[in-house]
């Protein structure tokens, strides 16, 4: 009964790792812009894709794609949001969302186009032998994608909050006109977002790889999740975004284990429309100071 | 002039009916391809009222039209109810998926409305190819053939002759809404959500309707391609079939019904004839919309429109672009308004505004502040920057809350009321940002401002305005009268933004008076406007207030127009008022004058 429970709470925590790193790209894109970015879980599927170019295809050894891809496919974000995002600087949040939705939707056909198959399986990175703590098996690819994930969004945090680049995200997010007075560009902090939200995206897709497979669904699938995840933590904290994450992933695994798979997947639509109804600014909301 | 208009409304459902007969004379494949174009452009019409009016993204439009698919066969198949009733119910059911959809959606914009559809497209697809007892799963179930009174909807021509009229029938439907008051009102609402606040439109009101009517004609058309596509599977209705019905009024162009048939039906059209490449047409369709967004933002109605001329009448001067020459219908006198019943200088108390409190933070905007307004009177509110007279403003028309004090109006306490209640009251206000209904014409702002605007009542006058009835000519006549007052009646059908600032405000009285308030409240009037402008404008206020028995409350930064256009004066300092009485008087006041310039008391 318990080694149930705890089964199921490791893998919920494993999906729920993954969803923080996804979460965590849209809100550094949502936190500098102002804009959910769509085509995020296309991102995420490039990730994805690219692993298993790397990994099954070229057979190059496994580290490399944790290495390169996040670069690759955030600087494929930066070169899109220049050459689309930055033209349409002056257009309203509709117009800008609608072209990120398109540009998901472009992303993934190319994929397609390129791979025309249901569904590419990656290889786990690690095969070894399974931790058994009190009758609880955790597998070596569970740990490391928990602690990888984790590891990652922990950094992240810590490079927004104390770096210069944080600084200016977080300037530019509460006012566009007063960063640019302090010496920010607004193109400059936007490219760095959104190659930014591309890198975690990517990394994302490569943990997610083994677990999912590459498809075209996957990108849908990591963009719901990631957002959901996000509202909990109430969509401008980074810890929102991670901790949102990790219990969106224990709530599915719960809801899966204990009522029914499908109720896996209505769970996530129940949490996003309950927290924007009665809790919009997320379930862990940051302290904000009062000022006079 | 009404003819014509009622015309305009005709010709998209003369035009879809002109389909159906063109394809009845074509090879049966051909019907084929018609009668599923015929159902995208409604669907596209659809998507005009919620995504072109309203400005609501929907990435579920896929799953509300297997809601209305899967309602409709599930009534003939499990419970035996003919196809026209199950029809109903599909529009029913699809009108249900939309109401619950806007709970959350509505209370934001933009982004999160579009992921709160997203996310529920997902979810129902999962739904119902997990509910396999009811759905038959992802194998599908069989769509029986209709039966419509002993007609038994069997072939090509069949199924295009029932698409046909049924679409028409929908699309006339919509195109009269889109075209009437509830359309312009909903531009109105996307627009501006203050001003339309301010004119009695319940913005999350009007996205619920637009919400509520666009899928219960998704989810009808649904229910109308079923029997066609005979075989229902959750897959045919995914989020990428969802997101290119969100292209159809992208591409065809948002703001009229043309823009919903061109894309609606061009964009199912096409792949038809790009068989070859089929492989490349998701791409390709991808990509065109985000060459249509960046590069033409009006779709194709706009590209035709400029090739042509003026084919495509434009949607913004349907209730005007009509009308004959102005002059000839325009009373020579103003319309009838309240009887002027107190004489000028009545003393009797309109506004009674006593002890109003309001602190930000620490910040006590606000103190015991109290002003009246007599009736007919004009009250100038002046003070230096950051004394409060922008938070009383707004606590008076209602867009902030007092915490203390109370605001009588005529008998009525105003505390409590939506900003949105006031119109009905009599009180009406102008902006210090000149906020008119930037892409409605002229006629169409001062319409608005008649405060007839709940969702219920411009449905129905939308309906009027579609035969011509005689509300809707009263309401055209009653709004160019409005226009002909501040000197604007040769602008009526021009849109809004393309006015001078000067004319933005005087179209902003316009639409403040057409209503017969009994008090105005205008917001710093003259801010921005050129010294001439400025005694223009304060003559046609004088003349305005004197000849309608509008009293006024004038915020105003520009003291010599103050002194000279109010009766009476209050001059607020930190939160309170501090002098009250007549204009030129108070305005000597060394403490007045302190409180500008910090002389000292002595000098």
């Amino acid at each position: 009964m318990l080694v149930e429970l705890g089964l199921v709470l490791i893998a919920g925590l494993k999906f729920g790792a993954i969803y923080a790193l996804a979460a965590l790209g849209l809100v550094v894109v949502h936190k500098a812009t102002k804009t959910v970015n769509f085509a995020h879980g296309a991102f995420a599927m490039l990730g994805a894709f690219a692993s298993f170019l790397i990994v099954v295809q070229w057979e190059w050894p496994y580290w490399t794609a944790y290495l390169l891809i996040p670069i690759t496919i955030g600087a494929v974000a930066a070169l899109l949001e220049f050459v689309i995002l930055r033209p349409l600087r002056r257009a309203d949040m509709f117009t800008v969302v609608i072209a990120t939705v398109f540009l998901g939707i472009a992303l993934g056909e190319a994929f397609r186009l390129t791979y025309n198959t249901e569904l590419l399986a990656v290889p786990g990175m690690f095969a070894g032998s399974p931790f058994v703590y009190w009758g609880v098996i955790i597998t070596q690819e569970t740990l490391w994608v928990i602690a990888g994930a984790l590891v990652t969004a922990v950094g992240c945090v810590i490079v927004f909050r104390y770096g210069k680049l944080g600084r200016g995200m977080r300037a530019m997010a509460a006012s566009v006109r007063g960063a640019q007075i302090c010496g920010y560009s607004v193109d400059q902090v936007y490219m760095v977002a959104w190659c930014l939200g591309g890198a975690l995206a990517g990394l994302a897709g490569v943990f997610v790889a083994p677990i999912a497979g590459v498809s075209v669904e996957l990108s849908i699938a990591v963009i719901t999740a990631g957002f959901v995840a996000g509202v909990l933590g109430g969509f401008d904290s980074l810890k929102g975004a991670i901790l949102g994450g990790l219990l969106l992933g224990v709530i599915e695994s719960l809801a899966a284990a204990y009522i029914s798979s499908a109720m896996k997947n209505c769970v996530s639509f129940f949490l996003l429309f309950f927290v924007l109804m009665w809790r919009p600014e997320g379930l862990f909301p940051e302290k904000v100071a009062r000022r006079v | 002039m009404f003819k014509r208009f009622a015309f305009g409304g005709v010709a998209p459902f003369v035009a879809v009916l002109l389909c159906t007969v063109l394809g009845l004379a074509l090879e049966n494949y051909l019907k084929y391809v018609i009668a599923i174009a015929l159902v995208s452009m409604l669907i596209g019409v659809a998507l005009v009222v919620l995504v072109g009016l309203a400005r609501c993204i929907t990435l579920a439009s896929g799953a509300v039209m297997a809601i209305g698919a899967y309602t409709s066969t599930l009534l003939m198949t499990r419970v035996g109810i003919p196809y026209l009733i199950g029809l109903v119910c599909a529009a029913a059911t699809g009108a249900l998926a939309g109401w619950l959809i806007a709970l959350p959606g509505t209370r934001f914009r933009g982004h999160n409305l579009a992921m709160v559809t997203l996310v529920f497209q997902a979810v129902a697809i999962i739904l119902l190819r997990e509910a396999k007892w009811l759905t038959g799963g992802a194998e599908g179930i069989h769509v029986p053939q209709p039966v419509i009174f002993g007609w038994r909807v069997a072939n090509d021509a069949d199924f295009l002759l029932l698409i046909g009229l049924l679409s028409a029938v929908a699309i006339l439907l919509l195109s009269i809404l889109v075209r009437g008051p509830f359309g312009k009102n909903l531009q109105a609402a996307s627009g501006n959500e203050i001003a339309a606040e301010a004119f009695g439109i319940s913005v999350p009101a009007y996205l619920r309707a637009a919400f509520v009517i666009s899928s219960m004609a998704v989810g009808f058309s649904g229910a109308l391609a079923a029997p066609r596509i005979r075989i229902l599977d959750p897959e045919s209705f995914g989020v990428l079939p969802s997101i290119f019905m969100l292209a159809y009024p992208i591409v065809g162009g948002m703001q009229s019904v043309w823009g919903g048939l061109l894309g609606g039906g061009g964009l199912r059209i096409l792949p038809e004839f790009l068989r070859p490449v089929a492989d490349f047409q998701e791409l390709f369709f991808a990509s065109l919309v985000i060459a249509v967004v960046m590069f033409f933002p009006g779709g194709m109605v706009e590209l035709l429109r400029r090739s042509t001329g003026r084919l495509f009448s434009r949607t913004n001067k349907q209730l005007a672009g009509e009308a004959p020459p102005l002059p000839a219908i325009i009373p020579a006198e103003p319309i009838a308004h309240v009887a002027p019943t107190m004489p000028a200088n009545s003393s009797e108390v309109l506004l009674r505004v006593e002890g109003i409190d309001r602190h930000f933070g620490a910040l006590h905007a606000v103190n015991a502040a109290s002003i009246t307004v007599p009736v007919g009177g004009i009250h100038g509110l002046i003070g230096p920057n950051g004394a409060g007279k922008t938070s009383l403003f707004n606590i008076i028309s209602g867009f902030l809350e007092a915490e203390q004090g109370d605001i009588d109006f005529a008998g009525t306490s105003l505390l409590d009321r939506p900003a949105r209640d006031r119109i009905a009251l009599g009180i009406t206000r102008t902006f210090q940002h000149v906020a008119v209904f930037g892409q409605l014409s002229c006629l169409e702002n001062v319409i608005i401002g008649r405060g007839r605007n709940a969702v219920v009542d411009s449905i129905k006058q939308s309906f009027d305005h579609f035969v011509g009835g005689r509300a809707a000519e009263a309401a055209i006549r009653e709004a160019l009268a409005a226009l002909d007052a501040v000197g604007l009646a040769d602008q009526a059908s021009k849109p809004a933004s393309s006015l001078s600032l000067g004319n933005q405000r005087r179209l902003e009285l316009a639409r403040a008076i057409v209503s017969n308030p009994r008090l105005i409240l205008l917001d710093e009037p003259v801010s921005g406007l050129a010294s001439d402008e400025v005694e223009e404008l304060r003559q046609l206020l004088s003349r305005t207030s004197a000849e309608r028995q509008i009293a006024m409350l004038v915020v105003e930064h520009n003291i010599p127009f103050v002194a000279k256009l109010c009766r009476t004066l209050s001059v607020m300092g930190s939160g309170a008022i501090v002098a009250e009485g007549n204009p030129k008087e108070v305005i000597t006041r060394p403490g007045v004058r302190q409180l500008y310039f910090g002389e000292q008391t002595a000098a």
